[in-house]
């Protein structure tokens, strides 16, 4: 558990500024086709600080964690904050203050003590024997057991002060086959807790039933035809609502690319999507229950609260750092949050849904003639204009209302406000996904969901 | 031959993972401080310095593997780390194919001028924002950042190799859109890495032609069909080839698994013969980021995958090719170049009746098979021989097996950022739609 070498230093603060120690602890098991090619542990640990001056910051971070470091990265921070305002000279006013801000929050979690690798060894090697035994037609397989603690203690000149500990368990498996002509064939499904790993993952046939389905999928796949290209009614799968609302909306609502260019910008107030529609970036808490990823306070010292984004089709808000709140006259809302030590603060999602509708996801399906279900994705990018693109691992034809044939992988893409207009029936579930990383010039854990959507999206094929 | 302070880390945690109990180890020791300087929407934000160690140990015990990584150089963090890791390689499965590298020749790499020029990079930045407000002014600079990299680093193993290197190295990252009133484009983005901040930014590689297009681009059009064409992959667009066949079907993943399609074919036809793809880590100056040593313990070399169309080399390290039993190729695969053609761009793109010059790529990472889909972004419509208008939300579908026995041409002119030197390669029968 991180020492506190950092308050004393507080009543010396003279500019906005921000003083963090943390510690990144991770573990790695991974299993390729049966060989146990990666067996790692990884601790990254320091201090770092960041000053604001006259509209520009001044940041140093060092690898050390005592009473000299600490004095050290301040005083490197002060160096290149006056390097920034004495070459630069924007004259912007120092930062608003933080009203009401509680005077630290503590942990929310407690800091438990590390498992032994052996764990992750175990469940990956019995997992990776399950599925070898269980599961014929496979050309290959990988499993991958992973852990990433996240500890942080943060002081800063006003705001909250905090100290908060983020533990995460994952747990991937790629299961390829190949067709009658020897194309691989592949599909990969990752399950992700906030917690120890041994509290998820202890037994590896509590994933039978989801490991039989991957499996299911996978045949199906093998067996797929290729999507027909253009545009066409779809369903998305929850999932893929949630990397939706994280790539396509999400990052185009981030106030540092607003004043990049973002298509946002000229939309503030305005309808961009279906009145079926509503999105928030959650804090911590969402629909009365503790959010996958909560955050009670940023790295900037900001107390997280809710950030509404679309309400009802019309886009509400922006996320912001304390900096961008000012530039739009608003209140930060706990969005600024640095990966490792050596990273500045930048505006990050945290808990991002669309909201769940009144819809039955059958009838969704059954209402299609002939169109698409979109199941799984790979990954995802949006662009400033709102652009989007998904890879689709996992989809399915829909003919007169019934799921049809799997289809190979594909892409499909549109421009989010137009998309989200087409939506028409929103389905009343809900489903988290919170096992990848977000990579916007840091990585960054953060959580997404959503219901199942019925729209009109353009898809790739042949 | 004379250590540093950082073979004698290295050297130290060798020792204590010999007496925690490891038959067989190896340790990268790294030094770096680094100053970046950031910019968003066009201002100067910020200003950082790191100070960060790395230290990567590797210990063999009874043919199992253990690997810790900790960012601490005292002697205690260092004492743990090694207990920690061999106590990872006891707990593992043993694997005749763990190993480190055999000792042939030990070498010292330091950069004969290390200039540590912060100022210079500083007012190359300060030049390069003023140099895009006066000529681009529809261009925001989206995210920016510039960085002087001041690196001492190590690796040792139990075998005796030693390798030590020194440098300092500048580089740039710019993303950016075109943007005019509500009218604005896709982001795009661009880089370079330099010896010296002897060059402005603007002049490096593309750059200026990837601004000039962002411009261009803000009237787009849509395709309305879907077409068979050509595709012009410019030296901008460099995973979507490069990148997907290094990690798909040469590397170390794609092999000992067996899904590479390429796994039987060393020494056969794969691509067209115009098509000459190497690793080229040593090729300076064209590329000068490229590491002198494999984390494996061998001296990099530059490597033909891809020779005349004739696949020469996988791209696998030790562990890989102890595995499948085909040889090493002891380089950096994210170091790359394709040798050039022999015919002008603007002759490809006047041979064109119907195509697209592809300056990004946006897709799901192909899978084993080869196929990829994704949309082509800030990318140009070419029409009989010429290019015209930029596009918008257009698909472009292949398989990359496929697509490289079906180039058309390469260009005589090739482009290089630091890190790649790569020509403009032009691709038939690619799928292209539109909405």
């Amino acid at each position: 558990m991180l020492h506190d070498y950092l308050t004393a230093h507080k009543k010396h603060f003279a500019d906005h500024t921000e003083l963090r120690a943390q510690v990144n602890t991770s573990k790695r098991v991974v299993l390729l086709a049966g060989n146990m090619v990666g067996n790692t542990q990884s601790q990254k640990s320091g201090i770092s600080a960041r000053m604001y001056r006259g509209g520009v910051y001044g940041f140093a971070s060092g690898a050390e964690y005592s009473p000299d470091s600490v004095k050290n990265v301040l005083k490197a921070a002060a160096e290149n904050v006056r390097f920034m305002d004495d070459n630069i000279r924007r004259g912007e006013p120092p930062l608003p203050k933080i009203k009401d801000a509680p005077g630290k929050v503590g942990l929310k979690k407690p800091i438990f003590d590390d498992i032994p690798q052996s764990v992750l060894i175990d469940y990956a090697k019995n997992l990776d024997a399950f599925i070898a035994k269980k599961y014929r037609n496979l050309s290959s397989r990988t499993v991958l057991a992973d852990t990433l603690y996240m500890e942080k203690l943060l002081t800063v000149s006003d705001g909250a002060d905090s100290h908060s500990f983020q533990p995460r368990a994952m747990v991937y498996v790629w299961l390829t086959t190949e067709t009658s002509d020897g194309v691989p064939v592949e599909l990969f499904k990752g399950f992700s807790h906030v917690g120890r790993f041994d509290e998820y993952f202890c037994d590896h046939a509590a994933l039978e039933s989801e490991l039989d389905k991957l499996y299911e999928n996978l045949m199906e796949k093998r067996d797929g035809v290729y999507a027909n290209a253009g545009l066409k009614k779809c369903v998305l799968h929850p999932d893929l609502a949630g990397m939706l609302s994280h790539e396509a909306v999400g990052h185009t609502v981030e106030a540092d690319l607003v004043l990049g260019g973002s298509v946002a910008a000229h939309n503030l107030g305005k309808q961009v999507a279906s009145e079926k529609i509503s999105m928030t970036d959650f804090a911590h808490t969402a629909f009365g229950k503790t959010c996958p990823l909560p955050v009670y306070v940023d790295d900037e010292g900001t107390p997280a609260e809710d950030a509404v984004l679309i309400e009802n089709g019309y886009l509400r808000g922006f996320m912001h750092s304390r900096e961008t709140a000012r530039h739009f006259g608003v209140s930060p809302q706990g969005n600024a949050r640095a990966f490792e030590f050596s990273d500045e603060p930048l505006i990050r999602m945290r808990n991002t849904v669309i909201h769940p509708g009144t819809d039955k996801f059958d009838d969704m399906i059954a209402s299609v003639d002939d169109g698409y279900f979109l199941v799984k994705t790979g990954n995802g990018q949006a662009d400033s204009t709102g652009e989007f693109m998904f890879s689709v691992d996992l989809g399915y034809e829909i003919k007169n209302g019934k799921l049809g044939k799997a289809i190979r992988e594909t892409t499909i893409s549109g421009v989010a406000f137009e998309m989200l207009k087409t939506v028409d029936m929103v389905s009343d579930d809900l489903a988290w996904e919170i096992s990848g990383f977000c990579g916007k010039k840091q990585s960054m854990t953060t959580s997404m969901g959503g219901p199942a959507l019925r729209c009109e999206m353009n898809i790739g094929g042949r | 031959m004379k250590t540093t302070s950082f073979v004698e880390i290295a050297q130290y945690a060798l020792g204590a993972l010999k007496k925690s109990g490891a038959d067989k180890s190896s340790c990268i020791a790294k030094k770096t401080i680094r100053d970046e300087f950031n910019v968003e929407a066009n201002a100067f934000t910020l200003m950082r310095t790191t100070f960060d160690n790395s230290l990567v140990l590797t210990a063999i015990v009874g043919g199992r593997r253990g690997v810790t990584a900790i960012n601490k150089h005292d002697k205690a963090s260092i004492d743990e780390a090694a207990d920690a890791c061999v106590a990872l390689a006891k707990s593992s499965e043993p694997d005749d194919a763990f190993d480190i590298a055999e000792l042939v020749e030990n070498k010292v790499f330091i950069k004969p001028e290390i200039t540590k020029d912060r100022d210079g990079l500083f007012a190359r930045i300060r030049e390069y924002l003023g140099q895009v407000r006066d000529e681009f002014p529809k261009i925001i600079i989206e995210g920016f950042s510039s960085t002087l990299t001041d690196a001492e680093e190590a690796y040792v193993n139990s075998n005796g190799v030693i390798f030590e290197s020194r440098y300092d190295a500048y580089g740039f990252h710019s993303m950016f859109v075109a943007k005019d009133g509500e009218k604005g484009t896709s982001f795009n983005y661009d880089g370079a890495s330099f010896l010296k901040p002897s060059t402005p930014f603007l002049d490096s590689g593309m750059h200026r032609t990837l601004l000039e297009e962002a411009v261009k681009s803000l009237d787009t059009r849509m395709v309305d069909e879907k077409f068979t064409g050509k595709v012009i992959v410019t030296p901008a667009c460099t995973d979507m080839l490069w990148g997907t066949i290094t990690d798909n079907f040469l590397g170390d993943r794609a092999l000992i698994e067996g899904t590479s399609r390429w796994k039987d074919a060393l020494g056969t036809q794969v691509a067209d013969k115009k098509l000459t793809f190497r690793a080229a880590p040593l090729n300076e100056p064209h590329i000068i980021t490229g590491s002198r040593w494999t984390n494996d313990g061998y001296i990099t070399r530059d490597v033909d995958f891809i020779k005349d169309g004739v696949l020469k080399s996988f791209a696998l390290g030790l562990y890989g090719a102890k595995k499948t039993g085909k040889p090493r190729a002891d380089t950096s695969t994210y170091h790359c170049e394709v040798l050039p053609g022999d015919i002008a761009l603007a002759e490809i793109i006047k041979s064109t009746e119907r195509g697209i010059l592809l300056n990004r790529f946006s897709g799901g990472s192909p899978g084993a098979s080869g196929d990829i889909s994704g949309v082509a972004k800030n990318s140009f419509l070419i029409e009989n021989g010429a290019v015209t208008d930029a596009l918008q939300e257009t698909m472009i579908s292949f398989n990359i097996l496929d697509a490289l026995k079906n180039i058309s041409a390469i260009s005589r002119e090739r482009v290089t950022n630091g890190t790649t030197h790569l020509p403009w390669v032009c691709l038939d029968g690619i799928t292209v739609s539109g909405k």
